[in-house]
């Protein structure tokens, strides 16, 4: 496994500025080697974010690198067809044609398109083919699209809300097959998602984008144990005082007798408390929903600075 | 092939530490005998639901400690350990697992006297529902394709 050497993706500084939604300035460094999970709520940028990487809107400023290569100089063809993406939408100019001419088109599109493999994908997700992709359900065309994504072995993977109309028996044979793409080591894929799940079994990295600006990117094991929830007895006021000073600490709230303290350093807290001989009642680990919602209220109350004790 | 490590949500201790600290126990107990082959890095994050990143450190780890060790190609197995090592070892799960024990007690305002009593308690109840000790507990794993 290599991951270290260049990035699969180099954003820098790109904006884009559209009447009714900004984008950026984001810089985004996505690893080599790893899944990176792009998590955010809706219209918060994600899928733009894909479409610039391909080329297929136009940054108003800033640079993008896709496998070392500058994107944005014309046509290339050698760089794309490294690169494999699934669109949070199936095209629907497609609808008219059968799913054997599309594999047969991209079979030629792609040297590197394996048949075998891409028969064992249709196999897997019990896809006919032979239908017309206007006429497949929601669900079976984005089996389909998913199977032409990964039938040529892309050395980077761009999936924009992969699991979107899958059955859990299909999103499960999904989360396989992504496994099994990752494991010579050198893949790279980026997902866009909001699904705990899915982040939580695929990724490595986790990059939380709100608003068109990315909030952070952390790796996601360090972020779910750095990030509890503990329980005192009483109210807030009894509280606040004697919490100030505990590490990490984001935010006192009042649930009816019992104060919930977050904090996004769990085990300087801990550490902490003990020391102090302060004992809750209760703690937890949070999910990463909550942890979203934590980062997204930090940064509508401009505390974004203050984001030590998580990024290590 | 089924690795038997168990991963505390609650707790606050890096997955990595929780990762090498059973691992380490399944080597050095025998569990996991020489030669046998560890899932690859990617494999074992799937399995416990981890990055690859942490995997990566735990096998590292290890690799420094003399229990695993990785031949470019093939994978990774477990190696010889020697006995002084695997003496110094073999308690160390065992601490693990009274630490985050007290520490439950604790959170719920046991007393030291109630804590023995517990200890005691729970050990009478394994002793009877273990009457003849067994072999081993998991003797699931360690049947990679070797070679």
């Amino acid at each position: 496994m290599s991951g270290v050497g260049q990035p699969a993706v180099r954003m820098s500084d790109v904006r884009l500025e559209r009447p009714h939604f900004q984008l950026g300035p984001l810089d985004l460094e996505v690893p080599a080697g790893f899944v990176t999970a792009i998590v955010g709520p809706n219209s918060s940028g994600k899928s733009t974010t894909f479409r610039l990487m391909l080329d297929l809107t136009k940054p108003d400023a800033g640079t993008i690198e896709l496998l070392g290569t500058r994107i944005g100089c014309g046509k290339q063809p050698e760089l794309l067809r490294r690169i494999g993406y699934l669109p949070e939408e199936p095209y629907r100019h497609d609808n008219a044609i059968r799913g054997v001419d599309k594999a047969e088109f991209r079979r030629n599109w792609y040297p590197g398109w394996d048949v075998n493999y891409y028969r064992e994908l249709l196999h897997l997700f019990e896809v006919d083919p032979s239908l017309k992709l206007g006429s497949m359900s929601k669900g079976m065309r984005r089996k389909f699209d998913l199977a032409l994504a990964l039938a040529h072995r892309p050395d980077l993977l761009l999936l924009d809300e992969p699991s979107s109309g899958l059955d859990p028996i299909a999103w499960r044979t999904m989360i396989g097959l992504l496994h099994r793409h990752m494991e010579s080591g050198e893949r790279t894929i980026l997902i866009a998602t909001h699904i705990v799940e899915e982040v939580k079994r695929l990724a490595d990295y986790i990059v939380f984008m709100v608003n068109g600006k990315v909030l952070g990117m952390y790796e996601k094991d360090e972020l779910l144990t750095g990030w509890h929830q503990y329980f005192f007895p009483g109210s807030c006021e009894e509280w606040r005082g004697v919490l100030s000073g505990m590490p990490g600490l984001e935010g006192l709230e009042d649930t009816g007798g019992i104060v919930r303290a977050v904090t996004g350093s769990a085990r300087e807290a801990e550490e902490w408390l003990a020391a102090r001989d302060i004992r809750p009642v209760g703690r937890k680990a949070m999910d990463l929903d909550d942890i979203l919602a934590e980062l997204v209220e930090r940064e509508k109350s401009g505390k974004i600075q203050r984001t030590k004790g998580v990024t290590r | 092939m089924w690795m038997s490590i168990q991963l505390n949500e609650y707790s606050a201790e890096p997955l990595y530490h929780q990762i090498e600290v059973q691992l380490r126990a399944l080597i050095v107990s025998g569990q996991l005998s020489e030669g046998a082959m560890l899932p690859s890095i990617r494999e074992m994050a799937q399995q416990l639901k981890c990055s690859v990143i942490t995997i990566r450190r735990v096998y590292q780890d290890l690799e420094a400690e003399g229990l695993i060790v990785t031949r470019q190609g093939t994978g990774t197995f477990v190696a010889k350990v020697d006995p002084e090592e695997r003496s110094r070892h073999r308690l160390e799960a065992v601490i693990e697992a009274m630490r985050e024990a007290v520490a439950a007690g604790l959170r719920v305002q046991c007393s030291d006297d109630e804590l023995r009593e517990l200890f005691e308690k729970v050990l009478r109840e394994a002793k009877a529902n273990r009457s003849p000790p067994e072999e081993s507990g998991h003797a699931e794993i360690g049947k990679g394709d070797e070679g």
